[in-house]
C-alpha cells in the first residue's frame, strides 16, 4: 500500500488529515509533519524522514504532500526525491487528500501522484463562472 | 433499477456522499430529490457541478423523482438516492418509490429537535414518519460513513430514553 505523508507549516498537515477522516472516516497509512518556527532544519528533516519510513514500510512508496512549492516542508522534501520511492506534490488540498484514498488499487506511485496533481488543480473553482456558462 | 443506497442527508450533496459513500456502494448515479433545490436554478447548477464526471446525476422535485423512477429511464444505473428530510422521504414511498431500506445519514439539530447522536436530530414529526415506513416495510438504519457502524434507528431512539 502506498503511504501518505503530509507536510506543512503549522498543524495544517494534522487538520487536513482530521477533515479528511470527518469525511471518509478511519484513515490509514498516513502521517502529518507539522512544522514549527523554533525547529531546526535538521528537525524537520529528521520528522519527514521518519514519517516516510512509518508510512512506507511495505515499499511500494510514498507521496509527500506539501503545503507550498518553495516552502520548507516542501524544500526539506524535495530533496528526498527518489523516482519510484517517494513522490514530492506541492499545493496540498482536501479534495487531494481525500482523492488519495479513494484511489490507490492498481496505480504505480508515479501514476497515483501525477492523477492526484491533475485532481488536486481540477477541484479549484470560481464560483461565479458557473453563471458565466 | 437499482437503488444501492436511499439516504436521509440535510447536506444532500456533499464530501460524504462523493468520497465515501459513492465509492463504498458502487453507484454510477446520484439522485436528489427535493422541491426546493430543485427550484433554484443556480443552487441546482453547483450541485451538479460537484459530481464527478462519470457519474449521471439527477435534481428535481420529490414527484418528478417519483415519475423518471416510474418511467424506467434510471432502470441500468446503480442509484444513490437523497433526501433532505424525512417528510420528503415519506412523501417519495407514497408516490411509489419503492425503497427497502432508509439511512439515515445527516439530520442536524434546529428549532424543536432533541439529538440523538452527533449528527442525528429528530423532531416528534421525524419519529412518526420513519415509524410509518417502517411499518410498510422500510428497514431504517443510522450510518454516517461507511467505516461507521450500522445501527437500527430505535436503538438511538432507546438510547436516549434509557
Amino acid at each position: 500500500m502506498i503511504g501518505l505523508v503530509i507536510a506543512t507549516h503549522s498543524n495544517l498537515a494534522q487538520e487536513l488529515i482530521n477533515a479528511a477522516e470527518m469525511i471518509i472516516g478511519p484513515a490509514r497509512n498516513v502521517k502529518a509533519v507539522c512544522i514549527r518556527k523554533e525547529d531546526s532544519v535538521e528537525t524537520i528533516r529528521s520528522g519527514v524522514i521518519e514519517a516516510i519510513a512509518t508510512v512506507g514500510g511495505d515499499g511500494e512508496g510514498v507521496v509527500v504532500m506539501t503545503d507550498m512549492f518553495g516552502g520548507t516542508p516542501a524544500n526539506i522534501s524535495l530533496s528526498l526525491l527518489e523516482p519510484k520511492k517517494i513522490e514530492v506534490l506541492t499545493g496540498v488540498n482536501l479534495p487531494m487528500v481525500l482523492k488519495f484514498f479513494n484511489s490507490q488499487e492498481g496505480l504505480s506511485l508515479f501514476e497515483l501522484a501525477a492523477m492526484l496533481k491533475a485532481y488536486g488543480q481540477q477541484s479549484i473553482s470560481l464560483a461565479s463562472e458557473f453563471l458565466q456558462n | 433499477m437499482s437503488l444501492v443506497l436511499t439516504r436521509i442527508d440535510n447536506r444532500l450533496i456533499h464530501g460524504q456522499v462523493l468520497e465515501a459513500w459513492v465509492p463504498h456502494i458502487g453507484a454510477d448515479c446520484i439522485v436528489v430529490a427535493n422541491d426546493e433545490v430543485a427550484r433554484v436554478s443556480f443552487q441546482k447548477t453547483l450541485m451538479a457541478a460537484a459530481v464527478p464526471k462519470g457519474i449521471k446525476v439527477l435534481i428535481d422535485s420529490v414527484e418528478n423523482v417519483a415519475r423518471a423512477f416510474h418511467s424506467h429511464a434510471l432502470d441500468a444505473s446503480k442509484v444513490l438516492l437523497l433526501f433532505a428530510s424525512s417528510g420528503d422521504a415519506v412523501k417519495a414511498h407514497r408516490c411509489g418509490v419503492d425503497f427497502k431500506e432508509l439511512n439515515l445519514g445527516n439530520m442536524h439539530g434546529g428549532e424543536g429537535k432533541v439529538r440523538y447522536s452527533c449528527t442525528i436530530a429528530l423532531d416528534p414529526a421525524d419519529v412518526l414518519n420513519f415509524q410509518q415506513l417502517e411499518a410498510d416495510g422500510v428497514r431504517i438504519v443510522c450510518q454516517c460513513v461507511p467505516p461507521d457502524r450500522e445501527r437500527s434507528w430505535k436503538h438511538l431512539l432507546h438510547s436516549v430514553e434509557g
